[in-house]
């Protein structure tokens, strides 16, 4: 859908960074979720925490452009090492590893996705009272 | 017609407000993309003395320079001084008060309409 009203493209920009924040938050909630997850069999990799990176996408049609997700990654950091000899995934020496995931970073994470999913949504909001408030300029004439 | 140019400076700014309220939500939509940097329009005074010396049009297919577009926008900070690690330049804090600019000017924008309205009506009653 092209449109060259301003305030449509903005609602539309504004819906792009909730879309983008809210696929941030499901990452951020998946390594948390799996911040104890070991692997299956003895000795295996354990859940590996993965990073999510945006990118700015031009709409050639409509003039402006979007947010949207460049792609998900995994992170590389080496895994934390822990022993454990009951573990089910315990080497044969009894060390476990445990996944890079560290609670706080993600936590942090979180509030900044959470701060930005609020920003945009307040932009989403006010574009439609701009609308409204010309729209209104009909209504006591 | 001089009420008719008050009407023309009046849409014009809303066109002014609008267009850089798209600008500060694809900044908003835009804080953690690696390397973007964030963009505002030149003051709307610049604008309107773009304006005022625009080309004449002597066929209904020209297209006039007083249009407020996407392509005036430009880069906030020029020398990237404000960027992150990442490259992105977008300051959350800034951008909402940008926000509650736009909204005041806007509001005030369309009381004006509304009074230039009311006058060009009282001349009728």
């Amino acid at each position: 859908m092209a449109t060259n009203d301003p305030l449509q493209a903005s609602i539309r920009i504004a819906g792009a960074g909730l879309d983008a924040q809210s696929a941030r938050l499901r990452i951020i909630s998946e390594n948390i979720a799996n911040s104890q997850s070991t692997a299956t069999a003895p000795g295996g990799d354990p859940y590996v925490r993965k990073t999510v990176s945006f990118e700015n996408e031009m709409d050639r049609a409509a003039g402006f452009s979007l947010v949207r997700v460049k792609n998900i990654g995994l992170d590389d950091t080496p895994f934390r090492v822990e022993e454990d000899p009951g573990n089910p995934a315990a080497d044969d020496k009894g060390f476990v590893k445990m996944p890079n995931v560290d609670v706080l970073v993600e936590l942090a994470d979180m509030r900044e996705a959470n701060r930005t999913y609020e920003a945009n949504l307040q932009v989403a909001k006010q574009s439609s009272d701009l609308m409204s408030m010309t729209v209104n300029l009909l209504k006591d004439v | 017609m001089s009420q008719v140019y008050l009407f023309q400076i009046a849409s014009q700014r809303t066109q002014w407000l609008s267009t850089r309220q798209s600008l500060i939500a694809d900044n908003v939509a835009n804080a953690s993309t690696p390397g973007y940097q964030a963009r505002d329009l030149p003051p709307f005074s610049a604008v309107l003395d773009r304006a005022q010396v625009s080309m004449a049009t002597t066929d209904p297919a020209h297209m006039t320079p007083t249009q407020v577009g996407f392509d005036l926008a430009r880069p906030e900070d020029e020398d990237g001084a404000n960027a992150t690690i990442s490259g992105n330049s977008v300051n959350l804090q800034d951008e909402m008060i940008k926000l509650g600019e736009v909204s005041r000017e806007y509001s005030e924008t369309t009381n004006i309409k509304k009074i230039f309205h009311q006058m060009m009506l009282s001349a009728l009653k």
